[in-house]
């Protein structure tokens, strides 16, 4: 025997499918509901009632958390029914979804990347909605998670020791995100990098990576004078001229010795 | 609604001038020939409203008719200016409405055909009945079985009026496969050097029906035959023939079953290689280029061969690789055909460097569970260096390595920045499921047994306590945690766990794990009763494993400390009945592993060398142990034990890989007078499981073809296993698909292996032979799952059901061992 519900959903008396069905979304019952709106768009498409009914359709999916559905029937809704008083509402819903499904800072950003677009283009296209200043809230969020992950992958470098590429890192993170809240630290691990990867080079190389590391001192001092890892920095300078002497040092050592070979020899 | 508005000073609509439209506004919209859709609904469709200002003919009015079309309700959609009054137009929207598809009746078909074409056709509902709609299921019905050898499939289409709904239509679809075509013959004409028969063979897919071919049924596919054609011809090529190609082709009926194929070649004359030179090469010089090369004037022309040592070798010793490796990311080399004379071809490979580009940027995409370290702290290709290839391969396998990504998805793009001299390299993945779950009841040794376990591949223990990131564990760290807990109530119970994470402390590739197990087996009686059976056994293990730079980063050693207690009470089968016994050991494992994938590697090798040792308590402890009892005397498990493994993969022929194994294990003691340690033992022949019946105390090493366990040194006694064996394998794998989702390859094998008491019996070529033949198939959420069929020719004395065919299942949820 059928349910009541399955009887429903099989009859194909379209206009008590649509009561049910917006009965069944404000009772909170949306995935019934969903079933229901499903089957009717198809019916209702070229109707007067397809404008509320595709309205009903992309919230029940947005209630049900399938923001991917829900975004696009959003913004298939604010497509089709430009000047409906619900367009704007529903682009930026659709804006909203990716959002929603904007991981976390160490996953794939392709949805962060798509939701700053759409958030952007809401803003655009509706410049004075009071909205705005929620989707420009929503937009600096993911940013901010997009900066944090660029960090957050240049720090790995430091991490497991490859400095050369931190060093790289860091400066093209400055670069993508010249605001960053993170500017300051990096520009300062840049030096302890560079300074790193200087200590780790061959003693022919150090000299002129040595010297790259207190370039970039002097450079952070002048634009942080205040800093709270001047201390730390002016410490690594101090460390790269110390390493300086001694590779001279060395290198003078061994090209004695080189050349007191060559007197032998002669 | 408008006609009211009509005024008298209307004008006929004038010729619309295209180079010179006029704007507007419009003054009404009326809709015509729609009965069952809303009027005001398809203005909306339109955009146009009244009231805007538009130009005529423009943007707005092209729109609404697309717009219109676009809904796919209307057989025709035309707009006309009615008439214009003043600056104001008034619009006339004429529509064909047409009944529309409420269900597709599909007549004649099999269930499975009908589902497929059902799925084929699902986009066509809602549509409306037109000719257009008969010709496209028509044709998306014909192409359907045309694809699978049906060639003269005939497709009727009756639409009927649908009462439950207005305006619909059932579409009832009646189709007549007829049979599957095959191919009579094939006739082949213009070859000279060449036989019919030999280029029939180069046909792979296509050839004449007989009744002998079992495999290769002999059917005609169309796209089979289109890449047959030009396989043909390149096989050709290869062998010299460089102007042979097909002149002309023809598929044509024979009889209702069967069509025959006429082929018209050119086959052109056997061509050489002349003189090979090289122009444009700066960094390397034309001596080594030649060497690397491979090809000598005289050889026969081949543009493949060329190519192969000019570009792909798979070994990557060819030319473009050269300079591939060191940063030439642009490096192009073209061969050009200078002079042609008799059969001779001159080369001039004209080769283009380029800058040296340094790596720039590493990009990660498509992780979606795993975070960016997990992948990132992998990859080879650093900022900084200069561009290699051979750095890009690397870094594939290492991510493939990881376990949670598709491995034949992985994808390498590096994005060169000319301006600069930079590459950004783009690696996109796809996670996979690598969680497994193994649930089941089975039956052995005469009772039920029950078994759970959960093994997650891409755990995060630190969101432990972080339910936010719970989907629906805590995942993404590429941390291991296994549980596995296996019962049949009180007779046997086993429980273990491990842990493990690649990156201890996340600074250095160090592998950290933690693992520990108890298990219990017993006749069942309860604990106060004297005829009490019962072995427990408890253990725990930390390891710590690390990569070596040298002599190549392929190189690991591991180290590991173990604790095993077992208290054994009325327990036969050891060398000892009760008491407690410890089995305290330190082990190192030193290994190189360069397979190239874990589930179906085809090239690279395993080493693995291990040495695992306790303490010679007897050296220290002062016991005389000519007369201790026995339970004293293995109080302390005392041993050193050496093994060694090796395997190698090598692709053979097309997909055939070849394995070949080798192993061999030896377990000594410290002390003559304390003899061989009970524990630690191998246990040789059958399927290689750790059976349900296991206890922690021995190493099962499978050897196909003979009974579980069977192999022992003759005049054995004790079934803790044997001191000293070794083991060989010979297998042939072949794959049959390499999905995700369902990994599959059949084998043949044949192996060898054989156990000693002493080291003055070993001989390493008496070996119990077998061969036999299996298949494995790789379910990412159950693991290795695998049936073999083994014929074991040596017999062993007093066990006569212990070789002759064996059937063995297996199933490995660890991958890359050397079962």
């Amino acid at each position: 025997c059928k349910s009541k519900f399955e009887k429903l959903r099989t009859s194909t008396d379209t206009g008590r499918k649509y009561q049910e069905a917006i009965k069944l979304y404000n009772n909170k019952d949306y995935a019934k509901a969903l079933i229901l709106f499903d089957d009717l768009v198809q019916r209702y498409r070229g109707r007067a009632e397809s404008e509320d009914l595709y309205y009903y359709y992309a919230y029940t999916n947005y209630k049900l958390k399938d923001y991917l559905s829900a975004r696009y029937h959003f913004k298939t809704f604010a497509d089709t029914y430009p000047s409906s008083p619900k367009a704007e509402e529903c682009r930026f819903l659709a804006a909203y979804c990716y959002y929603l499904d904007s991981p976390n800072y160490s996953l794939d950003q392709d949805n962060t990347y798509k939701a700053i677009e759409s958030l952007q283009l809401f803003i655009n296209l509706y410049p004075k909605s009071d909205r705005v200043a929620e989707a420009s809230k929503l937009i600096l969020d993911l940013r901010d998670k997009l900066e944090r992950k660029s960090y957050e992958n240049a720090k790995l470098f430091l991490d497991i020791g490859d400095y050369q590429s931190a060093v790289i890192a860091f400066k093209n993170s400055i670069i993508d995100f010249p605001d960053t809240k993170y500017a300051e630290e990096m520009e300062f691990l840049t030096i302890k990098s560079q300074y790193l990867y200087a200590k780790n080079s061959l003693e022919t190389k150090q000299e002129e990576r040595y010297q790259e590391a207190i370039e970039d001192y002097n450079a952070f001092a002048e634009k942080y004078p205040k800093s709270v890892y001047l201390k730390e920095a002016s410490d690594i300078k101090d460390d790269a001229l110390k390493g300086i002497e001694e590779t001279k040092k060395i290198l003078e050592l061994y090209s004695g010795i080189k050349t007191e070979k060559k007197d032998e020899q002669q | 609604q408008f006609p009211a508005l009509r005024s008298t000073t209307e004008t006929k609509p004038k010729d619309l001038d295209y180079l010179n439209p006029k704007e507007y506004t419009i003054g009404g919209i009326e809709i015509n020939g729609v009965k069952y859709l809303d009027k005001s609904v398809l203005i909306t469709i339109t955009k146009l409203a009244v009231g805007d200002r538009i130009l005529v003919p423009g943007e707005a009015t092209s729109g609404a008719v697309k717009n219109l079309w676009a809904q796919g309700l209307f057989d025709d959609v035309s707009l006309a200016i009615n008439h214009t009054s003043g600056d104001s137009v008034f619009f006339d929207i004429n529509l064909v409405e047409r009944p529309r598809v409420s269900r597709i009746v599909l007549k004649g078909l099999t269930k499975t055909e009908t589902t497929d074409i059902q799925e084929k056709l699902n986009n066509q509902k809602g549509k409306i009945v037109n000719e257009n709609l008969r010709n496209t299921i028509t044709n998306i019905i014909t192409k359907h079985f045309y694809e699978k050898g049906y060639l003269y499939t005939t497709v009727k289409i009756n639409p009927v009026n649908d009462t439950a709904d207005v305006n619909s239509r059932i579409v009832n679809v009646i189709v007549d496969k007829k049979s599957k075509v095959k191919v009579n013959a094939i006739n082949i004409e213009g070859n000279k050097d060449f036989s019919d028969a030999k280029l029939k063979k180069f046909l792979k897919k296509t050839h004449e029906m007989a009744w002998y071919k079992v495999f290769g049924s002999g059917k005609f596919l169309r796209d089979k035959y289109e890449e047959d054609k030009e396989k043909m011809i390149a096989k050709m090529r290869e062998k010299g023939y460089r102007d042979a190609e097909i002149i002309s082709d023809s598929v044509y009926r024979h009889n209702d079953k069967s069509v025959n194929i006429d082929i018209k070649l050119h086959e052109g004359p056997k061509y050489y290689f002349g003189n090979i030179t090289f122009a444009g090469n700066a960094k390397y010089p034309s001596s080594l280029l030649k060497q690397i090369l491979r090809i000598e004037k005289g050889d026969v022309f081949s543009e493949e061969k060329l190519d192969k040592t000019l570009r792909s070798s798979p070994s990557s010793d060819d030319v473009s690789s050269l300079y591939l490796n060191d940063g030439y990311l642009t490096f192009n080399a073209d061969p050009v055909q200078t002079r042609i004379y008799g059969d001779t071809v001159d080369l001039e490979i004209r080769i283009y460097e380029g800058p040296q580009y340094t790596i720039n940027k590493i990009i990660l995409k498509g992780n979606d569970v795993t975070n960016d370290k997990v992948v990132l702290r992998e990859i080879r290709t650093k900022p900084g260096q200069k561009f290699s290839k051979d750095l890009l391969v690397r870094s594939q396998r290492q991510i493939s390595q990881l376990g949670n990504f598709d491995e034949q998805k992985i994808d390498i793009k590096p994005i060169p920045n000319p301006a600069d001299g930079t590459v950004d390299i783009q690696y996109t993945v796809v996670e996979k499921p690598s969680d497994q779950i193994e649930l089941s009841g089975g039956f052995g040794g005469g009772r039920v047994v029950g078994t759970l376990g959960l093994t997650f591949n891409n755990f995060s223990a630190r969101n432990l306590f972080n339910l936010k990131e719970y989907k629906p564990l805590p995942r993404g760290d590429g941390q291991k945690l296994s549980i596995r807990g296996q019962t049949n109530g009180k007779y046997y119970q086993s429980y273990n766990f491990s842990f493990s994470e690649p990156w201890f402390g996340g600074k250095k590739p160090i592998y950290f794990g933690i693992s520990a197990f108890t298990s219990l087996q017993s006749n069942g009686l309860s604990k106060g009763n004297p005829s009490l059976q019962k072995i427990r056994l408890n253990g725990l293990t930390f390891s710590l494993g690390k990569q070596l730079k040298w002599p190549d980063d392929y190189f690991r050693v591991d180290y590991a400390a173990n604790l095993q207690q077992f208290k054994l009470n009325n327990y036969s089968g050891y060398l000892f009945q009760n008491g407690d016994s410890y089995d305290l050991s330190l082990s190192q494992v030193f290994s190189r592993n360069s397979v190239d994938a874990p589930i179906f590697p085809t090239s690279g090798s395993n080493i693995k060398f291990t040495v695992q040792a306790t303490l010679p308590y007897s050296a220290f402890n002062g016991k005389n142990y000519n007369n201790l009892s026995t339970s004293e005397k293995y109080k302390f498990a005392e041993y050193h034990k050496w093994k060694f493994e090796t395997q190698f993969f090598q692709k053979i022929y097309g997909k055939l890989v070849l394995k070949a194994q080798a192993q061999f294990g030896f377990i000594g003691y410290y002390n003559k007078d304390v003899g061989q340690a009970p524990f630690g033992r191998f246990k040789l022949g059958g399927d290689g499981l750790q059976g349900f019946d296991f206890l922690q105390g021995s190493e099962v090493i499978g050897l196909r073809g003979y009974s579980n366990n069977s192999i022992v040194p003759e005049g054995a006694v004790t079934t803790a296993g044997s001191p000293i064996f070794n083991k060989y394998v010979l297998e042939l794998r072949h794959p049959i698909t390499l999905n995700q989702s369902a990994t599959v390859f059949v084998l043949a094998f044949a192996e060898g292996g054989n156990t000693w008491n002493k080291f003055s019996e070993f001989n390493p070529f008496n070996v119990k032979r077998s061969v036999g033949v299996g298949a494995r198939i790789y379910l990412p959420i159950f693991g290795l799952l695998g049936i073999d069929y083994g014929y074991g020719f040596d017999a062993i004395p007093g066990n006569p059901d212990a070789n002759k065919g064996q059937f063995h299942f297996s199933i490995a949820q660890q991958l890359g061992g050397f079962n």
